[in-house]
């Protein structure tokens, strides 16, 4: 019962998050300065008339909100408006809506920008993630195991290298290796490889993301490497792991049932977190090799800035983060039930 | 062991991806960008209009010397008062999906533009001199405007023509037009935005039926793998490359980069806030605090003789463009002036025009002040803080002018308030920004006129009346050579009258791949490989 109400009471504070997310959201765009209409246009050919009529075409002609005209500089407007008639109210009832808008730059509809980039990214990241912590489990498994030894030295020096190092830079080490090996360097599939048959379109793809996939791993895995071995090693001292050793049971048998369960739970929270935050911090690789994700997304954006895409990605980085987060606390009800909230 | 693990998953791979047949000529194109929009009227970056000019035909096609051919039509007749163009549309012409292209659609397209005040560039620029436009039942367009102009063919150059049958049935602001139906030498295959473009031949192109394929347009976000990607030949052409690889590519294997005039030019300036108390748009938002020495033409012709151009384009251009005179650059053709002689770098010369003016340091700060010793010669410097090269510029031309006794007080603003402090604001003293440019001149002689200052348009608040009626002799003269040297003349007017310090005309780099396809078009005025002049006629190397 009790934890059912911890529950709900965690579910709560995600979705008033999330509400203040996206308030924060709006206003965090609207202070910057400048009129985003007519950002990025050096254009003799663009005539004020026409911005103009793009103002009002993204709606940007209406009150930022009852009471202010505009927010940089801060303009006090009449606060007698019809709420419904202000960008703030708009911007809510189409959230609501799942309206996202339209991008400032490519006229489209903000909602599929970012529902093609998502899966994309989810892709990426997910075969990124899943070899990362394979890889980093086995590692861990193995230094905290043989501490102390050559191997454990090896495990740790290995780790730290590649925990280290900058993200942009080994994917462009990468790159060039790649680039002298045949691999595909920018995009996610040949074009024109859609009307191949189903499994080459894959193998296809596998080939674009064998160097993304390849620099996620790298930078990843060294992170859960030293997670696993020093939470493992922790447990390993305690008392119940000499007597299970006593009672004579062997290496894997320990590992699997006394230790590694125990072991588990620093590694979820930062799988946890990462996997939120991934979602837009794949940003440098995706850049790099041109990865259609939603990093890539982001940074064309704020290029642009085209702030409905931005607003698009923000909420749906911030939901991701926040049921990241969610997720990780009922997995720790699961993983150590004396995990009790409250 | 990692080795062997790679080679296996690629050998796994390649084998799931290689398809069967025998690869067709498809050209690998690369490129950094790519189209913002494919709808005409909304679209506004170059990379779409590479694009357009491949799928759909317009009634003129812009030659890479400058000059216009007519495509659509066979014939056209002028009415001797200048407002009516008689076109007369070829016969036989098929849209990419079968249906005929008659002057129905030319009419159509041309309303479309006209009635749409919401497509940024048709009302307030391509369109304005439009009265009607009717298709007659002998497939011809009956074109009147409302003012005799001289530049048709510019006019109606991005004026693409869409398929009516296709085009009344949409939402013409929001429908996306990716199937893209045109009537040009290439069509659209396939469409995956800021990824890439496949296009295929069209064939039975009634004037230049391409010889290969395919083209393929693929997004590279990051320029050192689309120059990594023609030195091992996964692309057989890139548009663009950062100045650091040109050498780098000079010397990779069958490689040739090309270096000239880009099609749509660029222009950098470097911006004096002239603005007079009397010209102030201050209904419009101007607060003009501009600094008053830079209204003194001899300050700014001194600042002007204190600048290295040359050395400007050596350092930050790795040499790769020219001195540039005024707004209107060497890539327009036979619109600019090359008979105008540019203020040599001089220092000795400048420090004695500021001397002979007045502006002396007094109070030996190796700073000038005003001859009135009322304020010093520090001028605010801004340039929008997306620009790759300004802050090297900012920072070489304050050294430079240290040597004159001018100071600059640096500073990089995003690009949206710098517009704010801009124009119509005129609240700064010195920027550097730029231009695009259209391959008519007025557009950007429009930009020094008195008339542009509260548009937001003049950057300098220059104001002069005998420019002001050459810009609207030259809008109206029309006859080529009396045009032309109005242009000229306005040009030399406003180097005269240093509006402008233009550091440079940047030129564009491209490369292609020598051993897939041969016949690129290098050796014209402008370099533009992805144009219809090149993409028509190459073939590959056999």
């Amino acid at each position: 019962m009790n934890r059912t109400r911890a529950l709900l009471k965690k579910a709560a504070w995600s979705l008033f998050t999330i509400l203040f997310v996206i308030v924060l959201n709006f206003f965090l765009f609207r202070v910057l300065p400048g009129d985003p209409a007519r950002a990025g246009i050096r254009d003799p050919r663009l005539k004020k008339e026409a911005v103009e009529m793009l103002r009002v075409r993204f709606g940007l002609d209406k009150p930022v909100i009852n009471c202010f005209e505009s927010l940089n500089p801060i303009k006090v407007g009449s606060c007698t408006v019809n709420p419904m008639e202000t960008q703030f109210f708009i911007y809510a009832r189409n959230l609501l809506q799942g309206e996202l808008g339209f991008s400032y730059h490519t006229n489209r509809p903000v909602g599929d920008i970012l529902a093609e980039r998502l899966w994309n990214t989810v892709l990426l990241i997910g075969a990124g993630q899943i070899l990362s912590i394979i890889i980093g489990v086995i590692f861990g498994v193995f230094a905290a195991w043989k501490a102390r030894t050559t191997v454990d030295f090896a495990a740790v020096i290995t780790s730290l290298v590649a925990w280290s190092l900058p993200t942009f830079w080994l994917a462009i080490i990468l790159l060039f290796w790649g680039s002298n090996n045949g691999l595909p360097l920018a995009g996610k599939a040949t074009p024109g490889a859609s009307s191949l048959p189903f499994l080459q379109q894959w193998g296809d793809i596998a080939l674009h993301m064998f160097l993304p996939t390849l620099t996620y791993t790298i930078v990843y895995m060294g992170e859960y490497t030293l997670i696993m071995r020093s939470s493992l090693m922790d447990v390993l001292s305690e008392d119940y792991i000499l007597t299970a050793k006593a009672k004579g049971l062997s290496a894997v048998q320990i590992l699997k049932d006394h230790a590694l369960k125990n072991a588990m739970l620093p590694l979820v929270t930062v799988i946890a977190i990462n996997l939120g935050f991934t979602v837009a911090g794949a940003i440098q690789i995706e850049t790099v090799f041109s990865w259609p994700g939603l990093g890539l997304s982001i940074t064309e954006a704020v290029g642009r800035r085209d702030f409905p895409v931005l607003q698009g990605a923000f909420i749906l980085i911030a939901v991701a983060v926040i049921i990241a987060n969610f997720l990780a606390d009922l997995t720790y009800n699961y993983l150590d039930p004396r995990v009790e909230t409250e | 062991m990692k080795q062997k693990l790679f080679y296996l998953f690629v050998l796994a791979a390649l084998l799931l991806s290689s398809c069967g047949g025998s690869a067709p000529a498809a050209v690998k194109v690369g490129w950094a960008g790519s189209p913002d929009s494919l709808n005409p009227g909304m679209a506004i970056l170059t990379e779409s209009y590479t694009i357009f000019e491949l799928v759909y035909d317009s009634m003129y096609e812009l030659n890479l010397d400058g000059s216009f051919t007519l495509t659509l039509a066979e014939s056209v007749e002028r009415s001797d008062d200048g407002l009516v163009y008689t076109y007369k549309i070829r016969d036989g012409i098929k849209w990419h999906d079968g249906k005929p292209l008659t002057a129905e659609d030319i009419a159509f397209s041309y309303n479309l533009y006209k009635d749409t005040p919401e497509y940024p560039y048709m009302n307030g620029y391509y369109t304005p001199y439009f009265e009607t436009i009717e298709a007659t039942a002998n497939n011809e367009v009956i074109l009147t405007l409302n003012e005799a102009i001289p530049n048709i063919e510019s006019q109606l150059v991005f004026l693409y023509v869409l398929p009516k049958h296709i085009w009344e049935g949409v939402d013409k602001l929001e429908y996306e037009n990716v199937e893209m139906v045109g009537s040009g030498p290439f069509k659209m295959a396939e469409y995956a935005q800021n990824e890439f473009i496949r296009l295929t031949a069209n064939k039975e192109h009634f004037a230049t039926p391409p010889k290969v394929n395919e083209v393929i347009f693929q997004t590279f976000e990051n320029q050192d793998a689309l120059v990594q990607a023609i030195k091992t030949g996964q692309l057989d052409m890139i548009t663009e490359m950062p100045n650091t690889a040109v050498e780098t590519l000079k010397n990779a294997e069958n490689v040739e980069v090309v270096v000239g005039s880009p099609l749509a030019p660029d222009v950098a300036d470097i911006i004096f806030n002239q603005t007079e108390d009397e010209n102030c748009p201050k209904d419009d938002g101007g607060v003009c605090t501009g600094h008053p020495a830079l209204r003194d033409r001899d300050v700014r012709l001194a600042m002007a003789h204190a600048t290295d151009k040359q050395k400007l384009i050596d350092v930050i251009l790795l040499g790769l463009g020219a001195p540039g005179l005024t707004l209107i650059p060497d890539g327009l053709g036979v619109w600019y002036n090359d008979s105008i002689k540019d203020y040599e770098y001089d220092v000795a010369k400048a420090n004695k025009i500021l001397d002979d003016a007045g502006y002396l340091d007094t109070d030996g700060d190796k700073i000038r002040e005003m001859p009135d010793g009322s304020r010093p010669l520090t001028f605010r410097m801004s340039w929008p803080s997306d620009s790759l090269t300004s802050p090297r510029m900012a920072e070489m031309l304050s050294e430079m002018w240290a040597e004159i006794g001018v100071t600059l007080e640096m500073q990089a603003v995003d690009p949206d308030a710098l517009t704010a402090l801009c124009c119509p604001a005129f609240d700064f003293d010195m920027m550097i920004w730029g231009w695009g440019s259209d391959p008519d001149p007025s557009a950007l002689l429009y930009v020094y006129t008195t008339e542009a200052i509260p548009t937001g348009s003049s950057e300098t608040g220059y104001s002069n009346p005998a420019y002001d009626d050459l810009y609207a002799k030259q809008q109206t003269a029309l006859d080529f050579n009396e045009r032309k040297d109005i242009v000229w003349e306005m040009q030399k007017i406003v180097h005269d009258d240093v509006v402008y310090i233009i550091p440079w005309y940047a030129q564009s780099t491209q490369a292609f791949r020598t051993d897939r396809f041969t016949g690129w078009i290098t050796d014209q005025a402008k370099v533009e490989l992805a144009d219809v002049t090149s993409l028509t006629v190459i073939e590959p190397v056999k």
